[in-house]
């Protein structure tokens, strides 16, 4: 049996600055989550899972359409 | 917390923790008319089913129940998918979203009584292009208060393959038409142009147009119960009752993560191959961390987006991840969009789960649904403990085919004669069902009269397969096997993609279900039809097959672990003459609890009902039982001084 397991992509997450309000711990980072309402772009607590905030992304998060960029005027 | 989410203005305490006061504060309405409104959304969604089950032409839809219908919230709550009906599962999760994004898309403002609007594009909506998303903008008083949607398969959307099912598509020019964002009416009237892009891509018309009028009509059905409510309880009570049906189940999910001790768990499932050759397998990575009330699933490290049309995509993801969380935390309140409030899922793009366009081709994505809720019951299996369940077979096996009657009409089958249907795993409630679609789907089973009826294949078999279930204190559900004999010649399109270890994982101390398989039994080796008799079980059928899929002993090709890995599309469509067997067996479901607790009269009662074999409750069980389970089955015996000893020994041997 020829098998080949491929690692796959990560998402990297962007550590950001602070402490969390919720445990005080300094593991604040930035990264894009699929959750009740569609896709945010959250800064959270790593330790606590506390979100610091939550900014609604692009509806299709990072999907980019074969259609993006079509400009008709 | 800064949070610009519309959620935010959901309760922070629990809601039964809210006095009359503030409920009525926070919902405009009192609890009682809240929950009444609240079950009256759901009443509307399946009323809407129902229509549509009762007068859809295409087999799909009328023996598949092949679609789902949601009720979903204004732009200004940010559309909370309130009510979901009792139907395909797989849509579910993915509509919340999906009725957002077409709708954002073509403009909100741009809508009107009387309009229907359209999409299937897998990347905007999930799913696949078969499934159209209709979706109907009620309106009270010029504003929009609701949306009432079905999303339905429709037999065919084009692409190179009659029917669509096939995981053999490379990309999104090979898959199928796609539908951006569409008036299908307006003015209640039918918008030709769009019409004609379906028409004019789609083979089966005849089945297609009756269909769409019927899910227009079961719109119009929604739209007047969902007036009809308003006008009865007034407009505040009702948007207030659909983000109250959000919040119930948040708040359930909330309550039951608390439950699970906080940590990371990690898991990971898979898929056997793509179709374009056997040289990558796939696998689906969950790390799950959990805090509190909260929980964050990470796909980080899942296998990249295959070749070809097996994958997923992200709405998908979410709907596999949410199903999950369903089964193993919160089973009591209904499936809304608020069961996401507290679930994170972190999904890097351009995986097997999250496949973009145009190479990503997303058909038969289920394939990977499955898996990824199995990567979650996975990672969460020791820390549930008892509350635990088992592994299902994981692979919906579809069998498509076409060809021409003897008077040259052409017919066409979709998953009619597959091992679509099989086992799930066991709880500790008790053993597990052996006959169902698996845990991320939720559809009937077409009936062999109707098949037979429909299309020139006869089922010879649809039955137990013994010794194939999970053993435990409560049992796996036991493996499918299915023979049809197909009468004309035909084309096979087949897609088993979960048998190079099975699926169906114990639990709580329970052992896996059995890997199944699939192999062609051409009429050269057995003709069913000269013979008069069926073609057996016993090993030795096997050796003159040609093997679809399976791991095999190369030689006999009969089921070995050990053997070699066949690969569902070694022949991406399989000809086949008139007389050649299909035979489809599916993986078995996984055990609950440790098998030598298993009372042994209900192992007898296994081995009477030919789920398990003598010599399985002796190897699997240590259960000793004479008798002839075949011949005299109400006189088995167990042999209970045997049975202690032989337990004693297994036991002993663990160590
Ligand atoms: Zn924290």
């Amino acid at each position: 049996m020829h098998t080949d397991v491929n690692p796959g992509p990560r998402v990297e997450r962007q550590p950001a600055d602070g402490a969390c309000p919720g445990c005080g711990k300094a593991e604040l980072s930035r990264y894009p989550v699929l959750s009740e309402g569609g896709w945010y772009q959250v800064v959270k607590c790593g330790a606590c899972l506390h979100s610091v905030s939550r900014k609604p992304w692009g509806l299709l998060g990072p999907i980019t359409l074969t259609s993006h960029g079509l400009v008709l005027d | 917390m800064t949070d610009t989410s519309v959620e935010s203005n959901a309760p922070t305490v629990p809601l039964k923790d809210l006095d009359d006061a503030q409920f009525q504060e926070l919902y405009g309405t009192d609890r009682f008319t809240a929950t009444v409104l609240s079950s009256r959304v759901r009443y509307i969604v399946d009323h809407m089913c129902t229509g549509l089950l009762n007068n859809a032409f295409s087999q799909i839809l009328r023996d598949w129940y092949d679609f789902a219908a949601t009720i979903s919230g204004p732009p200004a709550q940010n559309y909370p998918m309130s009510a979901v009906s009792n139907s395909l599962a797989l849509f579910l999760g993915t509509m919340c979203d999906a009725v957002r994004n077409t709708v954002e898309e073509y403009g909100s403002e741009n809508l009107r009584p009387g309009d229907v609007l359209i999409c299937n594009d897998p990347y905007r909506s999930g799913t696949h292009v078969n499934d159209i998303l209709f979706i109907r903008p009620v309106f009270v008083d010029g504003e929009i208060i609701s949306f009432v949607s079905l999303r339905a398969h429709q037999l065919d959307m084009g692409g190179v393959v009659p029917g669509g099912f096939s995981g053999t598509k490379r990309n999104v020019y090979e898959n199928g038409l796609v539908i951006a964002p569409n008036l299908l009416y307006r003015d209640d009237r039918p918008l030709a142009p769009t019409f004609n892009l379906i028409f004019d891509n789609a083979r089966l018309a005849a089945l297609l147009l009756p269909d769409i009028k019927t899910i227009y009509q079961n719109l119009l059905l929604g739209e007047r119960l969902v007036i009809e409510s308003v006008e009865r309880y007034g407009v505040q009570a009702y948007l207030g009752a659909l983000r109250y049906s959000t919040d119930v189940s948040a708040d359930a999910m909330r309550e039951g993560l608390l439950g699970l001790p906080d940590g990371v768990y990690l898991g990971e499932d898979g898929i056997d191959a793509d179709g374009v050759d056997d040289s990558i397998e796939y696998r689906i990575r969950v790390r799950i961390t959990k805090v509190g009330g909260r929980v964050e699933i990470d796909l980080s490290g899942t296998s990249p987006q295959a070749r070809s049309s097996v994958n997923g995509t992200m709405l998908d993801a979410k709907t596999a991840v949410g199903i999950a969380f369903k089964y193993l935390i919160d089973r009591h309140t209904p499936f809304t969009s608020g069961t996401y409030r507290d679930i994170d899922i972190v999904i890097p793009p351009g995986t097997v789960v999250s496949a973009t366009p145009p190479d990503g081709a997303v058909f038969i994505y289920w394939e990977t649904s499955e898996p990824l809720l199995h990567a979650v019951f996975r990672a969460l299996r020791d820390a549930l403990g008892e509350e635990a369940v088992g592994g299902s077979f994981a692979s919906l096996n579809l069998h498509n085919a076409h060809g021409l009657t003897d008077d040259g009409t052409p017919w066409l089958t979709a998953c009619q004669t597959g091992g679509e249907h099989g086992p799930w795993g066991a709880t500790r409630h008790g053993d597990a069902d052996s006959y169902t679609v698996f845990y991320t789907a939720n559809n009937l089973d077409p009936a062999t009269e109707a098949i037979e009826a429909d299309i020139p294949g006869v089922i010879l078999r649809k039955e137990y397969a013994p010794d194939t279930a999970g053993a435990g204190t409560n049992r796996g559900g036991a493996a499918v096997r299915k023979d049809t004999l197909w009468l004309t010649a035909a084309e096979h399109f087949t897609s088993p993609l979960h048998v190079r270890a099975p699926s169906g994982i114990g639990v709580h101390g329970g052992a896996d279900g059995a890997a199944g398989a699939c192999w062609i039994f051409p009429p050269e080796t057995f003709d069913v039809r000269e013979q008069k008799r069926m073609l057996g079980t016993n090993t030795e059928v096997y050796a003159g097959s040609v093997p679809v899929t399976g791991v095999l002993d190369p030689q006999t090709k009969a089921l070995d672990p050990a053997g070699e890995y066949f690969y569902f599309a070694s022949t991406p469509n399989w000809q086949t003459s008139p007389g050649t067997v299909f035979r489809y067996l599916t993986n078995g479901g996984g055990g609950w609890g440790d098998p030598l607790r298993r009372d042994p009269e209900r192992v007898k009662r296994d081995v009477r009902d030919e789920y398990v074999t003598i010599e399985g409750a002796y190897r699997d069980y240590g259960v000793v039982i004479t008798g002839d389970p075949r011949f005299a089955p109400e006189q088995l015996v167990v042999d209970l001084e045997a049975t202690h000893a032989r337990r004693r020994e297994l036991l002993a041997r663990r160590g």
